[in-house]
Protein backbone atom coordinates (compact mmCIF):
# COMPACT_ATOMS: atom_id res chain seq x y z
CA UNK A 1 0.00 0.00 0.00
CA UNK A 2 2.87 2.30 0.84
CA UNK A 3 4.29 1.79 -2.65
CA UNK A 4 1.11 3.15 -4.21
CA UNK A 5 1.36 6.34 -2.20
CA UNK A 6 4.97 6.83 -3.23
CA UNK A 7 5.08 5.75 -6.88
CA UNK A 8 5.84 8.72 -9.15
CA UNK A 9 3.51 7.36 -11.85
CA UNK A 10 0.51 6.99 -9.54
CA UNK A 11 -1.78 9.89 -8.77
CA UNK A 12 -3.59 8.74 -5.65
CA UNK A 13 -7.05 10.29 -5.60
CA UNK A 14 -8.72 9.22 -2.37
CA UNK A 15 -12.11 10.50 -1.17
CA UNK A 16 -12.94 10.96 -4.84
CA UNK A 17 -15.68 9.60 -7.09
CA UNK A 18 -16.30 9.31 -10.79
CA UNK A 19 -18.84 11.95 -11.81
CA UNK A 20 -19.10 11.55 -15.58
CA UNK A 21 -17.47 9.54 -18.38
CA UNK A 22 -17.70 10.54 -22.04
CA UNK A 23 -15.85 9.51 -25.20
CA UNK A 24 -14.45 6.13 -26.06
CA UNK A 25 -11.49 3.80 -25.75
CA UNK A 26 -8.24 5.75 -26.07
CA UNK A 27 -10.10 9.01 -25.67
CA UNK A 28 -12.27 9.01 -22.56
CA UNK A 29 -13.13 12.36 -20.97
CA UNK A 30 -13.56 11.61 -17.28
CA UNK A 31 -14.87 14.04 -14.68
CA UNK A 32 -13.92 13.25 -11.09
CA UNK A 33 -15.49 14.70 -7.96
CA UNK A 34 -13.00 15.27 -5.19
CA UNK A 35 -15.23 15.33 -2.13
CA UNK A 36 -14.72 17.99 0.51
CA UNK A 37 -12.81 16.62 3.53
CA UNK A 38 -12.85 20.04 5.23
CA UNK A 39 -9.15 19.39 5.74
CA UNK A 40 -6.49 20.71 3.34
CA UNK A 41 -4.67 17.70 1.88
CA UNK A 42 -1.56 19.74 1.14
CA UNK A 43 -1.26 20.93 4.74
CA UNK A 44 -2.46 17.98 6.89
CA UNK A 45 0.42 15.93 8.26
CA UNK A 46 -1.82 13.22 9.71
CA UNK A 47 -0.51 13.94 13.22
CA UNK A 48 -3.88 13.18 14.86
CA UNK A 49 -3.77 16.06 17.37
CA UNK A 50 -7.25 17.17 16.22
CA UNK A 51 -8.71 13.72 16.87
CA UNK A 52 -7.66 13.78 20.50
CA UNK A 53 -9.40 17.09 21.11
CA UNK A 54 -12.59 16.50 19.09
CA UNK A 55 -15.50 16.01 21.55
CA UNK A 56 -17.84 14.15 19.16
CA UNK A 57 -18.02 10.35 19.12
CA UNK A 58 -19.17 8.56 15.96
CA UNK A 59 -19.63 4.81 15.31
CA UNK A 60 -16.46 3.65 13.56
CA UNK A 61 -17.35 2.22 10.13
CA UNK A 62 -13.87 0.74 9.65
CA UNK A 63 -14.49 -1.30 12.82
CA UNK A 64 -17.96 -2.22 11.56
CA UNK A 65 -19.53 -0.02 14.26
CA UNK A 66 -17.98 -2.12 17.07
CA UNK A 67 -16.05 0.89 18.34
CA UNK A 68 -16.17 4.66 18.11
CA UNK A 69 -14.14 7.25 16.27
CA UNK A 70 -14.32 11.05 16.35
CA UNK A 71 -16.10 13.42 13.95
CA UNK A 72 -12.64 14.26 12.57
CA UNK A 73 -10.89 11.01 11.74
CA UNK A 74 -8.51 8.97 9.66
CA UNK A 75 -10.11 5.92 8.03
CA UNK A 76 -7.72 3.66 9.97
CA UNK A 77 -4.43 4.21 11.76
CA UNK A 78 -2.05 3.20 8.95
CA UNK A 79 -4.37 4.52 6.18
CA UNK A 80 -2.89 6.00 3.02
CA UNK A 81 -3.20 8.88 2.49
CA UNK A 82 -3.15 9.81 6.18
CA UNK A 83 -5.09 13.01 5.49
CA UNK A 84 -7.81 13.44 8.08
CA UNK A 85 -11.46 14.04 7.21
CA UNK A 86 -14.34 15.79 8.98
CA UNK A 87 -17.68 13.98 8.94
CA UNK A 88 -20.24 16.79 8.45
CA UNK A 89 -23.06 14.45 9.52
CA UNK A 90 -21.71 14.53 13.09
CA UNK A 91 -19.29 17.50 13.40
CA UNK A 92 -20.71 20.10 15.80
CA UNK A 93 -19.85 23.00 13.48
CA UNK A 94 -21.99 21.52 10.69
CA UNK A 95 -24.82 20.92 13.13
CA UNK A 96 -25.20 24.50 14.31
CA UNK A 97 -23.27 24.08 17.56
CA UNK A 98 -20.23 25.91 18.85
CA UNK A 99 -16.94 24.07 18.49
CA UNK A 100 -14.02 24.37 16.05
CA UNK A 101 -11.71 22.74 18.61
CA UNK A 102 -9.84 20.86 15.85
CA UNK A 103 -9.18 24.14 14.05
CA UNK A 104 -7.72 25.65 17.22
CA UNK A 105 -5.60 22.53 17.78
CA UNK A 106 -4.22 22.10 14.27
CA UNK A 107 -0.74 23.60 14.07
CA UNK A 108 -0.64 23.11 10.30
CA UNK A 109 -3.79 25.26 9.85
CA UNK A 110 -5.23 22.49 7.70
CA UNK A 111 -8.87 22.70 8.83
CA UNK A 112 -11.13 24.45 6.32
CA UNK A 113 -14.84 24.38 7.14
CA UNK A 114 -15.56 26.23 3.88
CA UNK A 115 -13.98 23.61 1.60
CA UNK A 116 -16.18 22.55 -1.35
CA UNK A 117 -16.26 19.50 -3.64
CA UNK A 118 -13.93 19.99 -6.61
CA UNK A 119 -14.52 18.78 -10.16
CA UNK A 120 -11.54 17.60 -12.13
CA UNK A 121 -11.36 16.66 -15.83
CA UNK A 122 -8.97 14.02 -17.11
CA UNK A 123 -8.09 12.61 -20.53
CA UNK A 124 -7.98 8.85 -20.10
CA UNK A 125 -7.01 6.07 -22.50
CA UNK A 126 -8.26 2.99 -20.62
CA UNK A 127 -10.20 2.22 -17.44
CA UNK A 128 -9.83 -0.57 -14.87
CA UNK A 129 -12.88 -1.17 -12.68
CA UNK A 130 -11.91 -2.60 -9.25
CA UNK A 131 -14.82 -1.55 -7.06
CA UNK A 132 -15.00 -4.76 -5.04
CA UNK A 133 -18.03 -6.05 -3.15
CA UNK A 134 -20.40 -5.47 -0.24
CA UNK A 135 -20.91 -7.80 2.70
CA UNK A 136 -24.36 -9.42 2.45
CA UNK A 137 -26.78 -8.02 5.04
CA UNK A 138 -27.70 -11.06 7.19
CA UNK A 139 -30.73 -9.34 8.72
CA UNK A 140 -32.44 -10.33 5.46
CA UNK A 141 -32.54 -13.88 6.90
CA UNK A 142 -34.99 -13.48 9.80
CA UNK A 143 -34.27 -16.88 11.39
CA UNK A 144 -30.69 -15.85 12.23
CA UNK A 145 -31.95 -12.79 14.17
CA UNK A 146 -28.73 -10.91 13.50
CA UNK A 147 -30.20 -7.54 14.55
CA UNK A 148 -31.71 -8.90 17.77
CA UNK A 149 -29.02 -11.19 19.18
CA UNK A 150 -25.88 -9.43 20.42
CA UNK A 151 -23.66 -12.47 20.16
CA UNK A 152 -24.41 -13.24 16.53
CA UNK A 153 -21.85 -11.37 14.42
CA UNK A 154 -20.72 -11.31 10.79
CA UNK A 155 -17.35 -12.67 9.71
CA UNK A 156 -16.04 -9.17 8.96
CA UNK A 157 -17.06 -8.02 12.45
CA UNK A 158 -15.25 -11.06 13.82
CA UNK A 159 -12.11 -10.00 11.89
CA UNK A 160 -12.23 -6.66 13.74
CA UNK A 161 -12.65 -8.45 17.10
CA UNK A 162 -9.62 -10.63 16.32
CA UNK A 163 -7.48 -7.67 15.27
CA UNK A 164 -4.91 -6.33 17.74
CA UNK A 165 -5.68 -2.85 16.40
CA UNK A 166 -9.44 -3.45 16.63
CA UNK A 167 -12.00 -2.30 19.21
CA UNK A 168 -11.17 -5.10 21.69
CA UNK A 169 -7.40 -5.15 21.05
CA UNK A 170 -7.79 -8.69 19.74
CA UNK A 171 -9.68 -10.14 22.72
CA UNK A 172 -12.85 -12.06 21.89
CA UNK A 173 -15.04 -10.04 24.25
CA UNK A 174 -18.68 -10.82 23.52
CA UNK A 175 -20.80 -7.92 22.25
CA UNK A 176 -23.38 -8.52 25.03
CA UNK A 177 -20.60 -8.27 27.63
CA UNK A 178 -19.17 -5.17 25.96
CA UNK A 179 -22.62 -3.57 26.18
CA UNK A 180 -22.64 -4.23 29.94
CA UNK A 181 -19.12 -2.80 30.32
CA UNK A 182 -20.20 0.30 28.38
CA UNK A 183 -23.21 0.68 30.71
CA UNK A 184 -20.91 0.34 33.73
CA UNK A 185 -18.69 3.14 32.39
CA UNK A 186 -21.74 5.30 31.83
CA UNK A 187 -23.11 4.57 35.32
CA UNK A 188 -19.75 5.41 36.88
CA UNK A 189 -19.89 8.84 35.24
CA UNK A 190 -23.42 9.40 36.51
CA UNK A 191 -22.50 8.28 40.04
CA UNK A 192 -19.55 10.67 40.02
CA UNK A 193 -21.80 13.53 38.97
CA UNK A 194 -24.34 12.52 41.66
CA UNK A 195 -21.62 12.51 44.32
CA UNK A 196 -20.74 16.07 43.39
CA UNK A 197 -24.37 17.22 43.78
CA UNK A 198 -24.69 15.45 47.13
CA UNK A 199 -21.40 16.92 48.36
CA UNK A 200 -22.77 20.41 47.70
CA UNK A 201 -25.93 19.67 49.68
CA UNK A 202 -23.92 18.15 52.53
CA UNK A 203 -21.80 21.27 52.70
CA UNK A 204 -24.86 23.53 52.67
CA UNK A 205 -26.65 21.68 55.50
CA UNK A 206 -23.53 20.42 57.28
CA UNK A 207 -24.93 16.92 57.41
CA UNK A 208 -24.14 13.61 55.69
CA UNK A 209 -26.69 12.48 53.09
CA UNK A 210 -27.54 9.06 54.70
CA UNK A 211 -28.23 10.70 58.09
CA UNK A 212 -30.38 13.36 56.49
CA UNK A 213 -32.21 10.78 54.36
CA UNK A 214 -33.09 8.66 57.41
CA UNK A 215 -34.65 11.71 59.07
CA UNK A 216 -36.40 12.72 55.85
CA UNK A 217 -37.89 9.25 55.53
CA UNK A 218 -39.11 9.50 59.13
CA UNK A 219 -41.11 12.54 58.01
CA UNK A 220 -38.98 15.26 59.53
CA UNK A 221 -39.13 17.82 56.69
CA UNK A 222 -42.67 17.63 55.28
CA UNK A 223 -42.81 21.13 53.67
CA UNK A 224 -39.12 21.73 52.86
CA UNK A 225 -38.84 21.95 49.02
CA UNK A 226 -35.04 22.27 49.04
CA UNK A 227 -34.57 19.21 51.20
CA UNK A 228 -37.07 17.30 49.06
CA UNK A 229 -34.71 17.91 46.12
CA UNK A 230 -31.77 16.61 48.16
CA UNK A 231 -33.75 13.49 49.08
CA UNK A 232 -34.56 12.95 45.41
CA UNK A 233 -30.90 13.27 44.47
CA UNK A 234 -29.89 10.82 47.17
CA UNK A 235 -32.57 8.27 46.17
CA UNK A 236 -31.37 8.46 42.57
CA UNK A 237 -27.77 7.96 43.71
CA UNK A 238 -28.78 4.84 45.64
CA UNK A 239 -30.57 3.49 42.56
CA UNK A 240 -27.55 4.12 40.31
CA UNK A 241 -25.14 2.60 42.82
CA UNK A 242 -27.30 -0.49 43.19
CA UNK A 243 -27.43 -0.99 39.42
CA UNK A 244 -23.68 -0.38 39.18
CA UNK A 245 -22.91 -2.93 41.89
CA UNK A 246 -25.14 -5.54 40.24
CA UNK A 247 -23.53 -5.01 36.83
CA UNK A 248 -20.01 -5.06 38.25
CA UNK A 249 -20.77 -8.34 39.96
CA UNK A 250 -22.06 -9.71 36.69
CA UNK A 251 -19.05 -8.39 34.75
CA UNK A 252 -16.63 -10.08 37.15
CA UNK A 253 -17.84 -13.39 35.69
CA UNK A 254 -17.35 -12.40 32.04
CA UNK A 255 -15.04 -14.58 29.96
CA UNK A 256 -13.89 -14.19 26.39
CA UNK A 257 -15.75 -16.31 23.81
CA UNK A 258 -14.30 -19.81 23.66
CA UNK A 259 -17.03 -21.93 22.14
CA UNK A 260 -17.62 -20.70 18.61
CA UNK A 261 -20.01 -21.64 15.82
CA UNK A 262 -19.67 -20.54 12.21
CA UNK A 263 -22.65 -20.71 9.86
CA UNK A 264 -21.69 -21.04 6.20
CA UNK A 265 -23.45 -19.86 3.05
CA UNK A 266 -25.31 -16.96 4.69
CA UNK A 267 -26.95 -15.52 1.57
CA UNK A 268 -24.89 -17.71 -0.79
CA UNK A 269 -26.13 -20.93 -2.40
CA UNK A 270 -29.57 -19.82 -1.29
CA UNK A 271 -32.21 -19.29 -3.94
CA UNK A 272 -33.91 -16.59 -1.89
CA UNK A 273 -30.77 -14.44 -2.27
CA UNK A 274 -27.71 -15.47 -4.30
CA UNK A 275 -27.61 -18.92 -5.88
CA UNK A 276 -23.84 -18.72 -6.43
CA UNK A 277 -21.06 -19.86 -4.08
CA UNK A 278 -19.08 -16.89 -2.75
CA UNK A 279 -15.93 -18.98 -2.96
CA UNK A 280 -13.88 -17.53 -0.09
CA UNK A 281 -16.16 -17.79 2.98
CA UNK A 282 -15.43 -21.45 3.82
CA UNK A 283 -11.78 -20.51 3.89
CA UNK A 284 -12.16 -17.38 5.98
CA UNK A 285 -14.22 -19.25 8.58
CA UNK A 286 -11.42 -21.81 8.92
CA UNK A 287 -8.88 -18.98 9.10
CA UNK A 288 -10.83 -17.09 11.78
CA UNK A 289 -11.20 -20.27 13.85
CA UNK A 290 -7.47 -21.00 13.55
CA UNK A 291 -6.59 -17.46 14.69
CA UNK A 292 -9.08 -17.59 17.58
CA UNK A 293 -7.42 -20.84 18.66
CA UNK A 294 -3.98 -19.19 18.40
CA UNK A 295 -5.24 -16.45 20.74
CA UNK A 296 -6.66 -18.96 23.22
CA UNK A 297 -5.92 -22.70 22.94
CA UNK A 298 -9.14 -23.49 24.84
CA UNK A 299 -11.16 -22.29 21.84
CA UNK A 300 -13.46 -24.89 20.31
CA UNK A 301 -15.09 -24.29 16.96
CA UNK A 302 -17.82 -26.00 14.97
CA UNK A 303 -18.32 -24.96 11.36
CA UNK A 304 -21.87 -25.70 10.13
CA UNK A 305 -22.63 -25.97 6.45
CA UNK A 306 -23.66 -28.07 3.49
CA UNK A 307 -20.00 -28.90 2.80
CA UNK A 308 -16.64 -27.15 2.96
CA UNK A 309 -15.38 -25.76 -0.33
CA UNK A 310 -11.63 -25.60 -0.04
CA UNK A 311 -10.79 -25.21 -3.73
CA UNK A 312 -7.42 -23.55 -4.24
CA UNK A 313 -3.72 -24.08 -3.89
CA UNK A 314 -3.02 -25.46 -0.41
CA UNK A 315 -6.62 -24.93 0.75
CA UNK A 316 -7.60 -28.54 1.48
CA UNK A 317 -4.43 -28.94 3.55
CA UNK A 318 -5.34 -25.77 5.44
CA UNK A 319 -8.77 -27.20 6.23
CA UNK A 320 -7.32 -30.49 7.48
CA UNK A 321 -4.72 -28.66 9.55
CA UNK A 322 -7.47 -26.59 11.16
CA UNK A 323 -9.28 -29.79 12.14
CA UNK A 324 -6.17 -31.52 13.45
CA UNK A 325 -4.44 -28.68 15.28
CA UNK A 326 -7.00 -25.97 16.01
CA UNK A 327 -9.96 -27.78 17.59
CA UNK A 328 -12.21 -27.25 14.58
CA UNK A 329 -14.96 -29.72 13.72
CA UNK A 330 -16.96 -29.59 10.54
CA UNK A 331 -20.66 -30.40 10.89
CA UNK A 332 -22.88 -31.03 7.88
CA UNK A 333 -26.10 -29.29 8.78
CA UNK A 334 -29.05 -27.08 7.89
CA UNK A 335 -29.63 -24.31 10.43
CA UNK A 336 -33.29 -23.80 11.34
CA UNK A 337 -32.89 -20.83 13.67
CA UNK A 338 -30.81 -19.14 16.35
CA UNK A 339 -32.27 -18.49 19.80
CA UNK A 340 -30.61 -17.32 22.97
CA UNK A 341 -30.69 -18.24 26.65
CA UNK A 342 -30.80 -15.87 29.64
CA UNK A 343 -27.00 -15.37 29.63
CA UNK A 344 -27.15 -14.14 26.02
CA UNK A 345 -25.64 -17.41 24.78
CA UNK A 346 -26.82 -18.07 21.23
CA UNK A 347 -28.47 -21.49 20.84
CA UNK A 348 -28.40 -23.10 17.40
CA UNK A 349 -31.30 -25.25 16.32
CA UNK A 350 -30.24 -27.32 13.33
CA UNK A 351 -30.72 -30.50 11.39
CA UNK A 352 -27.73 -32.79 11.47
CA UNK A 353 -28.13 -33.81 7.83
CA UNK A 354 -26.00 -36.93 8.17
CA UNK A 355 -27.82 -38.37 11.18
CA UNK A 356 -31.12 -36.77 10.05
CA UNK A 357 -31.72 -35.52 13.57
CA UNK A 358 -32.81 -32.15 14.90
CA UNK A 359 -30.32 -30.87 17.47
CA UNK A 360 -29.71 -27.87 19.70
CA UNK A 361 -26.33 -26.54 20.76
CA UNK A 362 -25.34 -23.58 22.90
CA UNK A 363 -22.37 -21.32 22.01
CA UNK A 364 -20.59 -18.24 23.34
CA UNK A 365 -20.60 -16.58 19.93
CA UNK A 366 -21.99 -17.34 16.46
CA UNK A 367 -20.26 -16.02 13.32
CA UNK A 368 -22.16 -15.67 10.04
CA UNK A 369 -20.14 -16.34 6.88
CA UNK A 370 -21.95 -13.76 4.76
CA UNK A 371 -22.11 -13.82 0.97
CA UNK A 372 -20.07 -11.65 -1.38
CA UNK A 373 -22.80 -9.27 -2.56
CA UNK A 374 -22.28 -7.01 -5.57
CA UNK A 375 -21.30 -3.46 -4.60
CA UNK A 376 -24.52 -1.43 -4.37
CA UNK A 377 -22.86 1.38 -6.35
CA UNK A 378 -22.26 -0.89 -9.38
CA UNK A 379 -25.48 0.06 -11.15
CA UNK A 380 -24.80 3.78 -11.11
CA UNK A 381 -21.17 3.31 -12.14
CA UNK A 382 -22.15 0.91 -14.97
CA UNK A 383 -24.52 3.57 -16.32
CA UNK A 384 -21.80 6.23 -16.21
CA UNK A 385 -19.33 3.91 -17.96
CA UNK A 386 -21.89 2.60 -20.45
CA UNK A 387 -21.20 -1.04 -19.56
CA UNK A 388 -23.48 -3.93 -18.52
CA UNK A 389 -23.93 -5.79 -15.27
CA UNK A 390 -24.41 -9.53 -14.92
CA UNK A 391 -27.78 -10.77 -13.66
CA UNK A 392 -26.53 -10.76 -10.07
CA UNK A 393 -25.12 -7.21 -10.30
CA UNK A 394 -21.40 -7.80 -10.85
CA UNK A 395 -19.82 -6.30 -14.00
CA UNK A 396 -20.50 -8.35 -17.11
CA UNK A 397 -17.36 -9.59 -18.86
CA UNK A 398 -16.69 -11.23 -22.19
CA UNK A 399 -16.66 -15.02 -22.43
CA UNK A 400 -13.64 -14.94 -24.69
CA UNK A 401 -11.66 -12.29 -22.84
CA UNK A 402 -12.84 -12.71 -19.26
CA UNK A 403 -11.32 -9.44 -18.03
CA UNK A 404 -12.98 -7.24 -20.68
CA UNK A 405 -16.15 -5.30 -19.84
CA UNK A 406 -18.86 -4.93 -22.47
CA UNK A 407 -17.22 -1.82 -24.01
CA UNK A 408 -13.72 -1.51 -25.49
CA UNK A 409 -11.10 0.09 -23.24
CA UNK A 410 -12.75 -0.94 -19.93
CA UNK A 411 -11.48 -3.88 -17.87
CA UNK A 412 -12.64 -5.48 -14.61
CA UNK A 413 -10.81 -7.25 -11.78
CA UNK A 414 -11.33 -8.47 -8.22
CA UNK A 415 -14.75 -8.81 -6.62
CA UNK A 416 -16.18 -6.26 -9.06
CA UNK A 417 -15.81 -9.15 -11.51
CA UNK A 418 -17.15 -11.97 -9.30
CA UNK A 419 -16.65 -13.33 -5.78
CA UNK A 420 -12.95 -14.22 -5.56
CA UNK A 421 -10.27 -14.26 -2.90
CA UNK A 422 -7.15 -12.10 -2.62
CA UNK A 423 -4.69 -14.28 -4.60
CA UNK A 424 -7.15 -14.51 -7.48
CA UNK A 425 -7.94 -10.78 -7.28
CA UNK A 426 -4.23 -10.02 -7.52
CA UNK A 427 -3.81 -12.29 -10.54
CA UNK A 428 -6.83 -10.70 -12.24
CA UNK A 429 -5.56 -7.24 -11.42
CA UNK A 430 -2.32 -7.96 -13.26
CA UNK A 431 -4.33 -9.32 -16.19
CA UNK A 432 -6.47 -6.17 -16.24
CA UNK A 433 -3.33 -4.02 -16.26
CA UNK A 434 -1.91 -6.05 -19.16
CA UNK A 435 -5.19 -5.85 -21.11
CA UNK A 436 -5.37 -2.08 -20.59
CA UNK A 437 -1.83 -1.66 -21.95
CA UNK A 438 -2.61 -3.96 -24.89
CA UNK A 439 -5.66 -1.91 -25.78
CA UNK A 440 -3.62 1.31 -25.75
CA UNK A 441 -0.83 -0.22 -27.84
CA UNK A 442 -3.31 -1.49 -30.41
CA UNK A 443 -4.86 1.97 -30.70
CA UNK A 444 -1.42 3.54 -31.05
CA UNK A 445 -0.48 1.12 -33.80
CA UNK A 446 -3.71 1.78 -35.64
CA UNK A 447 -3.17 5.53 -35.38
CA UNK A 448 0.37 5.21 -36.75
CA UNK A 449 -0.83 3.05 -39.62
CA UNK A 450 -3.46 5.66 -40.46
CA UNK A 451 -0.80 8.35 -40.56
CA UNK A 452 1.48 6.22 -42.71
CA UNK A 453 -1.50 5.59 -45.00
CA UNK A 454 -2.16 9.34 -45.28
CA UNK A 455 1.49 10.13 -46.02
CA UNK A 456 1.87 7.58 -48.83
CA UNK B 1 -5.42 9.85 -27.75
CA UNK B 2 -4.43 9.66 -24.08
CA UNK B 3 -2.18 7.02 -22.56
CA UNK B 4 -3.24 7.70 -18.97
CA UNK B 5 -5.18 5.00 -17.17
CA UNK B 6 -7.98 5.39 -14.65
CA UNK B 7 -8.31 2.73 -11.96
CA UNK B 8 -11.61 2.90 -10.05
CA UNK B 9 -11.43 1.37 -6.56
CA UNK B 10 -8.45 1.21 -4.21
CA UNK B 11 -8.82 -2.29 -2.76
CA UNK B 12 -6.23 -4.99 -3.35
CA UNK B 13 -7.39 -5.34 -6.99
CA UNK B 14 -7.07 -1.64 -7.82
CA UNK B 15 -3.78 -1.34 -5.93
CA UNK B 16 -2.20 -4.26 -7.80
CA UNK B 17 -3.40 -3.00 -11.20
CA UNK B 18 -2.08 0.48 -10.46
CA UNK B 19 1.34 -0.79 -9.40
CA UNK B 20 1.67 -3.01 -12.50
CA UNK B 21 0.67 -0.16 -14.80
CA UNK B 22 2.94 2.33 -13.07
CA UNK B 23 5.85 -0.10 -13.30
CA UNK B 24 5.19 -0.45 -17.05
CA UNK B 25 5.63 3.31 -17.30
CA UNK B 26 2.00 4.37 -17.54
CA UNK B 27 0.50 7.28 -15.67
CA UNK B 28 -2.26 6.00 -13.36
CA UNK B 29 -5.06 7.86 -11.62
CA UNK B 30 -6.24 5.65 -8.74
CA UNK B 31 -9.65 6.77 -7.53
CA UNK B 32 -10.96 5.64 -4.12
CA UNK B 33 -14.27 6.80 -2.67
CA UNK B 34 -13.21 6.33 0.99
CA UNK B 35 -10.66 8.53 2.83
CA UNK B 36 -7.88 5.90 2.42
CA UNK B 37 -7.10 2.99 0.11
CA UNK B 38 -6.93 -0.66 1.18
CA UNK B 39 -10.51 -1.86 0.70
CA UNK B 40 -11.76 -4.89 2.62
CA UNK B 41 -8.29 -6.36 2.95
CA UNK B 42 -7.27 -3.54 5.28
CA UNK B 43 -10.03 -4.70 7.66
CA UNK B 44 -8.80 -8.28 7.80
CA UNK B 45 -6.65 -9.46 10.69
CA UNK B 46 -4.67 -12.04 8.73
CA UNK B 47 -5.27 -13.75 5.40
CA UNK B 48 -5.59 -17.39 4.31
CA UNK B 49 -3.92 -19.55 3.18
CA UNK B 50 -0.66 -18.29 4.70
CA UNK B 51 -2.07 -16.36 7.71
CA UNK B 52 0.11 -13.39 6.82
CA UNK B 53 -0.88 -10.02 8.21
CA UNK B 54 -3.20 -8.27 5.79
CA UNK B 55 -1.36 -4.93 5.76
C1 LIG C 1 -14.67 -11.67 6.51
C2 LIG C 1 -13.84 -11.84 5.29
C3 LIG C 1 -12.57 -12.38 5.40
C4 LIG C 1 -11.79 -12.59 4.26
N1 LIG C 1 -10.57 -13.17 4.40
C5 LIG C 1 -9.82 -13.41 3.30
C6 LIG C 1 -8.55 -14.03 3.41
O1 LIG C 1 -8.11 -14.36 4.53
N2 LIG C 1 -7.83 -14.31 2.30
C7 LIG C 1 -8.31 -13.99 1.04
O2 LIG C 1 -7.64 -14.27 0.06
N3 LIG C 1 -9.51 -13.35 0.90
C8 LIG C 1 -10.28 -13.06 1.99
N4 LIG C 1 -11.48 -12.42 1.85
C9 LIG C 1 -11.88 -11.97 0.51
C10 LIG C 1 -11.25 -10.57 0.18
O3 LIG C 1 -11.83 -9.62 1.05
C11 LIG C 1 -11.48 -10.17 -1.27
O4 LIG C 1 -11.00 -11.17 -2.11
C12 LIG C 1 -10.74 -8.89 -1.65
O5 LIG C 1 -10.90 -7.90 -0.67
C13 LIG C 1 -11.22 -8.34 -2.98
O6 LIG C 1 -10.54 -7.16 -3.27
P1 LIG C 1 -11.13 -6.05 -4.25
O7 LIG C 1 -10.06 -5.06 -4.45
O8 LIG C 1 -11.72 -6.67 -5.44
O9 LIG C 1 -12.37 -5.41 -3.47
P2 LIG C 1 -12.49 -4.51 -2.13
O10 LIG C 1 -11.58 -4.95 -1.08
O11 LIG C 1 -13.96 -4.48 -1.84
O12 LIG C 1 -12.03 -3.05 -2.59
C14 LIG C 1 -12.82 -2.24 -3.42
C15 LIG C 1 -12.44 -0.79 -3.20
O13 LIG C 1 -13.10 0.03 -4.15
C16 LIG C 1 -13.69 1.15 -3.52
N5 LIG C 1 -14.85 1.55 -4.32
C17 LIG C 1 -16.01 0.89 -4.49
N6 LIG C 1 -16.82 1.55 -5.33
C18 LIG C 1 -16.16 2.67 -5.72
C19 LIG C 1 -16.48 3.75 -6.59
N7 LIG C 1 -17.64 3.80 -7.25
N8 LIG C 1 -15.56 4.72 -6.76
C20 LIG C 1 -14.36 4.69 -6.07
N9 LIG C 1 -14.01 3.68 -5.26
C21 LIG C 1 -14.89 2.68 -5.08
C22 LIG C 1 -14.06 0.63 -2.15
O14 LIG C 1 -14.21 1.69 -1.22
C23 LIG C 1 -12.87 -0.28 -1.83
O15 LIG C 1 -11.83 0.43 -1.23
C24 LIG C 1 -12.29 -12.21 2.98
C25 LIG C 1 -13.55 -11.64 2.88
C26 LIG C 1 -14.34 -11.46 4.01
C27 LIG C 1 -15.72 -10.89 3.89
S1 LIG D 1 -5.92 18.23 10.52
FE1 LIG D 1 -4.16 19.18 11.58
S2 LIG D 1 -4.21 18.32 13.65
FE2 LIG D 1 -5.52 17.01 12.37
S3 LIG D 1 -4.16 15.36 11.65
FE3 LIG D 1 -4.11 16.96 10.07
S4 LIG D 1 -2.35 18.23 10.64
FE4 LIG D 1 -2.82 17.01 12.46
S1 LIG E 1 -17.37 -20.68 -0.01
FE1 LIG E 1 -18.35 -22.06 1.41
S2 LIG E 1 -19.64 -20.72 2.70
FE2 LIG E 1 -19.08 -19.53 0.93
S3 LIG E 1 -20.81 -19.80 -0.45
FE3 LIG E 1 -19.25 -21.31 -1.03
S4 LIG E 1 -19.80 -23.11 0.10
FE4 LIG E 1 -20.94 -21.42 1.05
Amino acid sequence: MLDVGRHPNIELRAFTEVDKVEGESGDFKVTLRKKARYVDEAKCTGCGACVEKCPTLVPDAFNEGLGNRKAIYSWFAQGIPSTHTIDPGYCRVFNGKKCGVCQKTCQAEAIDFEQKDQLLELDIGAIVVATGYDVFDPSRIPEYRYNELDNVVTAIEFERLLSASGPTSGHLDRPSDRAVIAEIEDLKKQVKKGSRLLANQEKKYEEKSPDFYAKYKAGEYPEDKERQKWAGQYAEQLRLQERLDALEKKAAGFKTAKKLAFIQCVGSRDHRFYPFCSGYCCMHSIKEAIIAHEHDPETQTTIYGMDIRAVGKGFEEYKVRGGNSSNISYQRARIAEINQDKEHNPVLVYEDTRARKIRREKFDLVVLATACAPNRGNKELAEKLGIDLSRYGFFQTSRVNPIDATRPGIFVCGCAHSPIDIPESVAQASSAAARAVQSLRTLEREEKQKEVGKAS
Amino acid sequence: MSKDILVIGGGIGGIQSSLDLAEMGYKVHLVEQLPSIGGKMAQLDKTFPTNDCAI
